[in-house]
């Protein structure tokens, strides 16, 4: 995982396959980090997730809360075809919005 | 028909192990990259509720993988002798979870039930749970 600030914005990019494992070894950095900045607004980058399940969408969901306490706004982007039928299950677009290279869906 | 089973420790470094295994044991299938996907997502659930739900975490416990397939499906069984489930109905219900405190996100039973053509779960309370997920093989239709 990457991450950058910028303008207000903290970026974070996975890849990879985004697994239970995985994501219990990033999910402190990311707390850690958004408690940091503070930011206006998160944008969590799956371009380069080749696999995700609900344990991806548990801490997507666990983020845009912590975010809440900043008045924060997360945002999904660049979900590839399988991710986004993952992640729409749960009814996640209705709390939070999803973008394509930089362009809102 | 063609079978194979898989027995680790609930360490949650296997489950990418169990996941990447079935598929690759699955490969004379010839199955699309979203079968793939589905099937890698499916058992990763199922894995993955085996080892926090039914061993809560303890290490020693044992998850054991079936799967087998014919002709015309795919069969998953996951098996675990941990805590079993309270109340199945209620642990189906979509974001319905035991474990917020680690973050989970209640969506293991709904992507199972969404991805298997066949889905089916029993348990005993102190005994172990048994998920059984069943996929169509769909067969490509080839023109001469």
């Amino acid at each position: 995982m990457k991450h950058q600030f910028k303008d207000g914005t903290l970026y974070f990019y996975f890849y990879g396959e985004l697994d239970n494992l995985t994501v219990c070894n990033l999910k402190q950095i990311c707390i850690d980090l958004i408690d940091q900045y503070q930011p206006k607004t998160v944008k969590l980058d799956f371009e380069e997730v080749s696999f995700v399940d609900s344990t991806g969408i548990g801490f997507v969901l666990a983020r845009y809360k912590q975010l809440q306490k900043y008045h924060g706004e997360l945002i999904i982007c660049n979900l590839s075809k399988v991710n986004h039928r993952i992640f729409a299950m749960s009814g996640i677009f209705q709390l939070m919005k999803e973008e394509r290279n930089g362009v809102k869906l | 028909m063609n079978k194979m089973t898989l027995e680790c420790l609930a360490h949650l470094e296997n489950e990418a192990f169990i996941r990447t295994s079935a598929i690759a044991f699955l490969m004379p299938l010839n199955l699309s990259m979203e079968d793939c996907m589905e099937i890698k997502t499916m058992l990763a659930e199922a894995v993955v509720n085996a080892m926090i739900h039914g061993y809560e975490g303890n290490h020693e416990g044992i998850v054991r993988v079936h799967v087998s397939y014919d002709e015309n499906q795919i069969e998953i069984i996951v098996a675990d002798e941990g805590c079993g489930i309270d109340d199945i109905s209620q642990a189906m219900q979509p974001l319905f979870t035991s474990k917020q405190h680690l973050e989970r996100s209640g969506m293991g039973m709904t992507i199972m039930q969404t991805f298997a053509d066949d889905f089916h779960i029993t348990s005993e309370k102190g005994k172990g749970t048994v998920v059984t997920l069943r996929k169509r093989i769909q067969h490509e239709c080839v023109s001469e």
